[in-house]
């Protein structure tokens, strides 16, 4: 197996991760883990995960990410979900896995916006 | 001529004089537009009917003898092997289409039928292939599955209407391959244009049943994964009632009957406002 290692970023009062192309089981929780940790030591009030890279999505993904968001929600922050590709929000849909009601941005960029924005959806452009 | 006035008269007995079974059944052969040719199970051309020299070019003196090989283009020689191992287990083949060359060079589509010729005891002796030309249905059919595809794409257009807002307007039914092309179409221009709206406009939709509906559904939920909003527009009475009658819950979309005010929720997602020069809304 190879060893994918995940970073988790903080720039100003916001992590930032960006996930692998295709992210095995064990860097799913790694991230958790890593994200929580981070969490606690710096107290940001969200987190943005970049799925642009992710070419696959499966199910153990999808659960891991909607539970960590739920626990980043219950730290205090936020979590937005970038980038995700077309031909992956098409297979995600039709496998129904939605991610819950967590937030999903076009681009890290967007996913900045949303966060510092006390309106969610507003003032996108 | 006379042999044809001959079969016309012919009785049920299947024989008439001076024509047996045999005959009439080889003239059959001989008459049909189809290229019937017999075979060894070696491969050489044993008879040749009217329909093969039409088709292929030769005439019968100067084919029989010779093996099938000739009629195979050098980049499917491979298959002549495959099918006489076929025969030779008892197998037929089936209408195998495949390519074949006539005697001026030129390669056309057939449709082949061989089936194997038993003698008396049973034992494998030979094949008979029966060849069609499909040339002009094979035409036809790519020329069908081309305007199939046409007409998907023109049904699917999605255009840009403000920053940031897209209009996907659907026109007549849904099945699943036109839902599929068109969500596709629809995540490809919200990523090109970092569009945070998209307006699923259905004005242009006859009816809806619980298919098309579970459709707009999985599309609008693509749209919000993909980190864009998804309003459902032209929404009218119908269309309205059908969905209610159907069960089918849309309590987290945001829908309006018109394009227009689908067009007011874009702008307010956007944090916009439209007026008048004099300043009144």
């Amino acid at each position: 197996m190879t060893n994918q290692s995940i970073s988790v970023v903080r720039v100003r009062d916001t992590l930032m991760v960006t996930m692998p192309a295709d992210p095995d089981d064990v860097t799913v929780v790694a991230l958790q883990e890593e994200v929580l940790r981070a969490m606690e030591r710096y107290r940001p009030k969200g987190l943005v995960l970049d799925i642009s890279a992710v070419e696959t999505l499966d199910s153990f993904f999808a659960r891991t990410v909607t539970e960590t968001s739920r626990m980043v929600t219950l730290m205090g922050g936020r979590t937005v979900i970038a980038g995700m590709r077309p031909s992956v929000a098409i297979t995600a849909t039709q496998l129904g896995l939605t991610l819950g009601g967590t937030m999903t941005a076009l681009t890290v960029d967007r996913a900045l916006n949303l966060l510092s924005d006390t309106r969610p959806r507003r003032r996108l452009r | 001529m006379a042999n044809k006035a001959k079969l016309a008269v012919m009785g049920t007995a299947g024989e008439t004089e001076g024509l047996s079974t045999q005959a009439f059944l080889a003239a059959i052969v001989e008459t049909s537009d189809d290229a019937i040719y017999g075979k060894t199970l070696e491969g050489v051309i044993l008879s040749w009917n009217h329909g093969a020299e039409r088709m292929y070019g030769y005439a019968a003196a100067e084919i029989v003898g010779r093996p099938v090989s000739i009629l195979v283009p050098p980049s499917s020689t491979d298959e002549v092997p495959q099918i006489l191992e076929k025969l030779k287990r008892g197998e037929r083949v089936d209408h195998f289409e495949t390519v074949r060359v006539k005697k001026n060079g030129e390669s056309f589509d057939v449709s082949l039928t061989v089936s194997p010729i038993r003698d008396v005891s049973g034992r494998i002796v030979g094949a008979s292939t029966v060849a069609r030309d499909i040339t002009e249905q094979k035409r036809l059919r790519e020329e069908l599955t081309r305007r199939a595809k046409e007409i998907l794409d023109v049904s699917t257009p999605v255009l840009q209407v403000w920053d940031g807002v897209v209009v996907a307007p659907f026109i007549g039914t849904l099945d699943t391959q036109r839902a599929q092309q068109f969500m596709e179409c629809l995540l490809q221009r919200i990523v090109e244009t970092n569009a945070s709206v998209a307006l699923l406009d259905v004005t242009g939709v006859p009816a809806i049943d619980t298919r098309t509906a579970q459709h707009l559904i999985e599309t609008i939920t693509s749209v919000r994964l993909l980190g864009a909003q998804a309003v459902l527009t032209g929404v009218r009475p119908a269309i309205a009632q059908t969905l209610a009658h159907l069960g089918i819950n849309l309590a987290d979309v945001v829908t309006r009957s018109s394009l227009s005010a689908g067009l007011r929720v874009a702008l307010d997602v956007l944090n916009l406002k439209i007026s008048s020069r004099d300043g009144e809304a």
